[in-house]
C-alpha cells in the first residue's frame, strides 16, 4: 500500500520501496563489451545495502514486496511478476510460474490460473498447483506474519482463516488438478493479477514446511537458492541446477553467484561504489539513492556521472488536510494554502530538480497509474500569495496561525527541510505557520489516528502496486477511514459517489481501460483541495563500474538484480 | 590541587576585593599575549552577536527568507559560484538546497550559542555553589551525602539523558531555555567539588575561627567569610565551563535535539552541513570555524585568567 510516508511501512515495505521509476530508465552498458543475454553468464554480484528489511525472516509468507522484490524475485518465482523490461512496459504484469496473467470470471471475482510445464524446485520434484495453495495459505498464520494485507481481506473467509497447520483449508482457493488454481475473491477485484506478484504466490512443499524454521533453508523455485544467511547480515545465493532459462523467460539470472550485505550506511555505500575498489566494481545497491550533496559532487565528475542512472517509483509527497479540525474544514482556506505553496522552493529543498518533480497531480505522473495532468489551483513555480491573501480574506481569516506537522529528520522528505520551505511560503501570503516535530516512531501513529491526526501535516504516498486503485483507495475512499488507527483517508473525506466510483472501476480486469477513470477520479478529487499535492521524486542509482545491463524497472524504481549482469 | 593551592596563597590575598591584589592580576592577565588576543576576539564575536539584527541588516539579508534562484537545481541545490555564492549580496554565501544567506544564519546561531552557553553557566554555579558550599560546611552526613550526589552528577551518562530529555518536552517550551537547564543540570558536578574543596581549606582558617569565635551564624560565615575566598578559584573555573557549554549545545544541535527550525544555531548548521564537505565546502567553514574560533578564543582568555590568579605564581614573585 505505501511506501514512505507512513513510516511504519517503511519498515516493512522498505523492500518494495526500492523506489523509483520513470524517467530515464535506459539499459546501459558500462566498460568492457556490450552487454549481451546470451553469454553474459559468470563472475559474482555484490548487493550492498543499508536494511535488510525485506529479507530479514525470509520466508516468502513474511516478504513484503512489491512486484516480486529485488532478491526475493532470485529466489521465490510467483504466479505472475513484473515484466523485466526497461520503461513503461515494466510496470505491466507478466506470466512467471503461470501461462497467463490470470483469467477472471464472475466480474472478476473469480481468478484462474494454470501452471507452465516442466516447473521443478530445487531438488528436483515437480511445483504444482497445490504447493501455490499451501504457499497461499500458509501466509495466514499468525506466527507466520509480515505479508501483504490484501489476501486476509480478498479471499472469501480469508477474515478469521489462520493458517493450514491445524488442517484446515482455506476453500476460497481451489486446486482442480496439477496444473489450476482458482482464487475466489469476495468482491470484484481487477488488479489481482499485479497482487499475485507478491512471494505470498510463490509454491511451498508442505513435506519440506516447518513453520517459522522454513526460512532456514526456503525451496527455492527460481535461478538461485540459499546458500548461508545471516539475518541483518549477509545473503549468499548460488545457482540452482533444476531452473534453467527455458522455464522461465522473466530472468535473466547472469552471475553465478551473489552475495548481499546488510547494515551499511547510505555514505558508505555510495563512497564505495564510486571508488569502485575490488569486488565493489561488481556491486550495485538495491536499497539506496544518491543524496543531494553526492549529487552536487557527481555532477561534476563525468565518469561517475555515466554510472548513475535515473528512474522513479510511483510516489507522491504532499500536504495532508484534517478536514475535522478548523480551518481545515473551511474549503477556501485549503485552496489558499495549495495557491500559496512553492513548489520550487520545496523541490530545492528536497536536493532539486534532479531528484525531484513539482507535484499538482495526486496521482504520480506515469502512465501505468492513470495520470492526467490537471492544476486545479494554478499558481507558477513559486506560488501566488496574492492569490491566497485574497481567499483567507474571504474566509475571514486575515490573521491565520496555524501548527504544520512534520516528521524530525528529512530521511523520508517529510521533514524540517519541507516544513522550512512551505512555511517561508506562507509567510508571504500572511500565514504565520508554527512547526511540531515527532519522532520517526510516533509520527505515522499519530497521524493515522483520527483521534490525534494533525489539522495540517507532512505526508507521502505509494502504492504497492502501479494502478491507481492502491494509490487512491486508501487516501479517498471513505469506507477506509479507520477510527482506530492505520487510517490513510487523511481528509477523512467520505462521498459515497466517489465511493462508488471506487467499486466500480474494481471490476474492470484490463488495466487499459481502467486508466482514464482513475485519472479523471483524481482531477476530480483534486478540485476539493484535500491535499496539497507538493513532487514526486526521482531516483539516481550509481552503480560499480563493472555491471551491465543496470537500469532501475519502472515497477519499483530499483534496479532488477535478475537481469544485471558482472561479465 | 586546587585545595592545595588555597593552602599556599595568602588567605587575605584570596579574598576578592583587595586593590592591590586586583592590580596584580590585571597586570599580569595584561602582559599574556594569548589571553589578550583571546579576551579581544571574544569581545568581538559577543558584540556581534549582540548586534546581529543591525549586522544582518547591514548586509540587507535575513535567517529566512528563501532565494532559490541563487541555486543550482539539477545539480542537488548547489549554491551557484565560486565559495557557496560568496560574493556582495551575501557575505559567507548562502546554504544549499534553501538559498538562506549563512552570513544572517552564522550571526543569528552565535547569539544561540552564546546565549545558551551563558545560560548554561548560570544554572551550574548556583547548583554547583550552593551544593558545595552545603558539603563543604555541613556535617559529615552531609558531606558524605551530597559527596556521593556529586559523584553520580559527575559519572551520569549525560549524553544520553539529554537526548532523552530534550525529545519528551512539549516543543512549546522555549528550547534555548531548555537547552541551558539540560545542559545545566547535568554539568555541575566538577563547580560543587572545586566548591567543596575550597570551603575544606577555608574553613579551618584563623579568620573562619575568630568570626565563629564571635558568635557568627553558620549562614554567615558560610556566604560572608568563605563564599568570598573560593570564589575566584569557582569563577575561573567557570570561565573553562563556558566553551564547554558552547560545545556541549553544539552537540546536542548536531544531534537534532537543539534548536527547532527555522531556527539556526552552529550546531544545527554543522549537523546539515556534513554531507556537503565536498560539494560545498564553505557550509561546513562557516558554522566550523565559528565554534573553533570562539571556543579557542573563550579557552585562551579562561586559561589566562587562571594563570594571573593563580596564587603559586604571585609566591614565586612573577608570571
Amino acid at each position: 500500500m505505501m511506501r514512505r510516508v507512513p513510516a511504519l511501512l517503511t519498515a516493512t515495505t522498505l523492500l518494495a520501496a526500492a523506489t523509483a521509476c520513470s524517467g530515464g530508465g535506459s539499459a546501459s552498458s558500462s566498460a568492457g563489451t556490450a552487454f549481451d543475454p546470451k553469454s553474459c553468464q559468470g563472475g559474482t554480484l555484490y548487493i550492498l545495502n543499508q536494511t535488510s528489511a525485506t529479507d530479514e525472516h525470509f520466508d516468502p509468507a513474511r516478504i513484503y514486496t512489491s512486484g516480486g522484490g529485488a532478491v526475493p524475485s532470485l529466489v521465490f518465482r510467483t504466479l505472475t511478476t513484473r515484466k523485466r523490461v526497461p520503461g513503461q512496459a515494466g510496470t505491466t504484469v507478466a506470466p512467471d510460474l503461470a501461462t497467463d496473467t490470470g483469467t477472471p470470471s464472475d466480474d472478476a471475482r473469480t481468478w484462474t490460473y494454470h501452471l507452465r510445464d516442466g516447473l521443478k524446485f530445487e531438488d528436483g520434484t515437480p511445483i504444482t498447483a497445490k504447493d501455490v495453495k499451501w504457499g497461499v495459505e500458509r501466509s495466514f498464520a499468525p506466527e507466520l506474519s509480515g505479508g501483504i494485507p490484501y489476501l486476509r481481506d480478498w479471499l472469501v473467509g480469508g477474515t478469521d482463516y489462520k493458517g493450514p497447520y491445524k488442517g484446515r483449508e482455506l476453500d476460497s482457493i481451489q486446486t482442480p488438478d496439477d496444473k489450476t488454481i482458482v482464487f475466489k475473491l469476495r468482491k470484484p477485484e481487477g488488479d489481482f493479477p499485479y497482487v499475485a506478484t507478491a512471494t505470498q504466490f510463490t509454491p511451498v512443499p508442505k513435506a519440506k514446511d516447518g513453520g517459522t524454521a522454513y526460512e532456514r533453508h526456503p525451496i527455492s523455485s527460481g535461478p538461485y537458492k540459499v546458500q548461508t544467511h545471516v539475518q541483518d547480515k549477509s545473503l549468499t545465493l548460488v545457482r540452482n541446477p533444476n531452473w534453467s532459462r527455458t522455464v522461465d523467460d522473466q530472468r535473466l539470472a547472469c552471475p553465478d553467484r551473489i552475495e548481499a550485505t546488510y547494515g551499511l550506511s547510505a555514505a558508505v555505500i555510495n563512497q564505495r561504489l564510486s571508488t569502485g575498489a575490488g569486488k565493489d566494481a561488481d556491486a550495485v545497491t538495491t536499497d539506496t539513492d544518491l543524496s543531494p550533496a553526492e549529487l552536487a559532487r557527481i555532477s561534476t565528475d563525468p565518469t561517475l556521472k555515466k554510472r548513475t542512472v535515473r528512474g522513479q517509483f510511483g510516489y507522491t509527497n504532499f500536504i495532508a488536510f484534517n478536514t475535522k479540525v478548523k480551518p481545515f474544514d473551511d474549503v477556501r482556506v485549503r485552496e489558499a494554502i495549495s495557491y500559496a505553496v512553492n513548489r520550487q522552493a520545496v523541490v530545492n529543498a528536497v536536493g532539486g530538480s534532479s531528484l525531484a518533480k513539482p507535484a499538482t497531480t495526486f496521482l504520480p505522473d506515469q502512465a501505468a497509474f492513470g495520470y492526467q495532468p490537471y492544476d486545479a489551483f494554478p499558481a507558477g513555480p513559486t506560488g501566488n500569495p496574492a492569490k491566497a491573501k485574497e481567499l483567507l480574506a474571504q474566509a475571514g481569516h486575515s490573521n491565520l496561525t496555524i501548527t504544520l506537522a512534520h516528521r524530525n529528520n528529512d530521511a523520508s522528505q517529510d521533514g524540517p527541510a519541507v516544513a522550512t520551505a512551505v512555511q517561508e511560503a506562507l509567510k508571504q501570503a500572511g500565514v504565520t505557520v508554527k512547526l511540531q516535530a515527532y519522532d520517526q516512531a510516533s509520527y505515522r501513529s499519530v497521524q493515522t489516528k483520527p483521534s490525534t491526526e494533525p489539522g495540517i501535516f507532512l505526508a507521502g504516498w505509494g502504492a504497492d502496486w502501479p494502478t491507481g486503485g492502491p494509490f487512491l483507495a486508501p487516501i479517498f475512499d471513505g469506507r477506509q477511514i479507520l477510527q482506530d488507527g492505520g487510517n490513510y483517508n487523511f481528509a477523512q473525506y467520505d462521498d459515497p459517489k466517489v465511493n462508488a466510483e471506487f467499486d466500480a472501476i474494481n471490476k474492470i480486469s484490463d488495466p487499459l481501460q481502467a486508466r482514464p477513470r482513475w485519472g479523471a477520479l483524481d482531477a476530480e478529487l483534486g478540485r476539493q483541495a484535500l491535499t496539497v499535492p507538493l513532487f514526486h521524486p526521482v531516483y539516481l542509482r550509481l552503480y560499480g563500474k563493472n555491471v551491465k545491463n543496470t537500469y532501475l524497472d519502472e515497477w519499483r524504481g530499483s534496479y532488477d538484480v535478475a537481469m544485471v549482469s558482472v561479465k | 590541587m586546587t585545595e592545595l593551592v588555597a593552602e599556599i596563597g595568602d588567605p587575605g590575598a584570596a579574598v576578592s576585593g583587595s586593590p592591590a591584589r586586583a592590580r596584580q592580576v590585571l597586570r599580569r592577565l595584561r602582559s599574556d599575549r594569548p589571553a589578550m588576543a583571546g579576551l579581544v576576539v571574544t569581545t568581538v564575536l559577543i558584540l556581534a552577536a549582540v548586534l546581529a539584527p543591525l549586522l544582518a541588516a547591514l548586509e540587507g539579508q535575513d535567517t529566512t527568507t528563501f532565494h532559490t534562484q541563487l541555486l543550482d537545481s539539477a545539480r542537488g541545490g548547489v549554491p551557484r559560484g565560486a565559495l557557496g555564492g560568496l560574493g556582495a549580496e551575501h557575505w559567507l554565501g548562502v546554504e544549499p538546497t534553501t538559498g538562506r544567506d549563512l552570513f544572517a544564519r552564522a550571526l543569528y546561531g552565535a547569539r544561540i550559542s552564546f546565549t545558551v552557553a551563558f545560560g548554561t553557566l548560570v544554572v551550574q554555579l548556583l547548583l554547583g555553589v550552593a551544593i558545595g558550599l552545603a558539603a563543604g560546611f555541613g556535617g559529615r552526613w552531609v558531606d558524605a551525602t551530597l559527596g556521593r550526589l556529586i559523584d553520580l552528577a559527575i559519572s551520569f551518562p549525560q549524553l544520553m539523558f539529554a537526548i532523552a530529555l530534550l525529545a519528551i518536552v512539549p516543543q512549546s517550551f522555549p528550547r534555548p531555555v531548555l537547552l541551558m537547564l539540560v545542559i545545566g543540570l547535568f554539568n555541575w558536578g566538577g563547580t560543587a567539588r572545586l566548591t567543596r574543596g575550597q570551603v575544606l581549606s577555608l574553613k579551618s582558617r584563623d579568620y573562619v575561627a575568630a568570626a565563629r569565635l564571635s558568635g557568627a551564624s553558620p549562614a554567615r560565615i558560610a556566604l560572608r567569610e568563605i563564599l568570598p575566598g573560593a570564589l575566584p578559584q569557582v569563577l575561573t573555573y567557570a570561565a573553562i565551563l563556558l566553551p564547554a557549554n558552547m560545545v556541549s549545545e553544539a552537540g546536542l544541535s548536531f544531534l537534532g535535539v537543539g534548536v527547532h527550525p527555522p531556527t539556526s544555531s552552529w550546531g544545527q548548521m554543522l549537523s546539515t552541513a556534513t554531507t556537503w564537505f565536498r560539494a560545498d565546502p564553505m557550509y561546513v567553514l562557516v558554522p566550523g570555524l565559528s565554534l573553533l574560533t570562539a571556543v579557542l578564543a573563550f579557552t585562551l582568555f579562561a586559561d589566562g585568567l587562571r594563570a594571573a590568579l593563580d596564587p603559586k605564581a604571585s609566591l614565586r614573585g612573577g608570571r
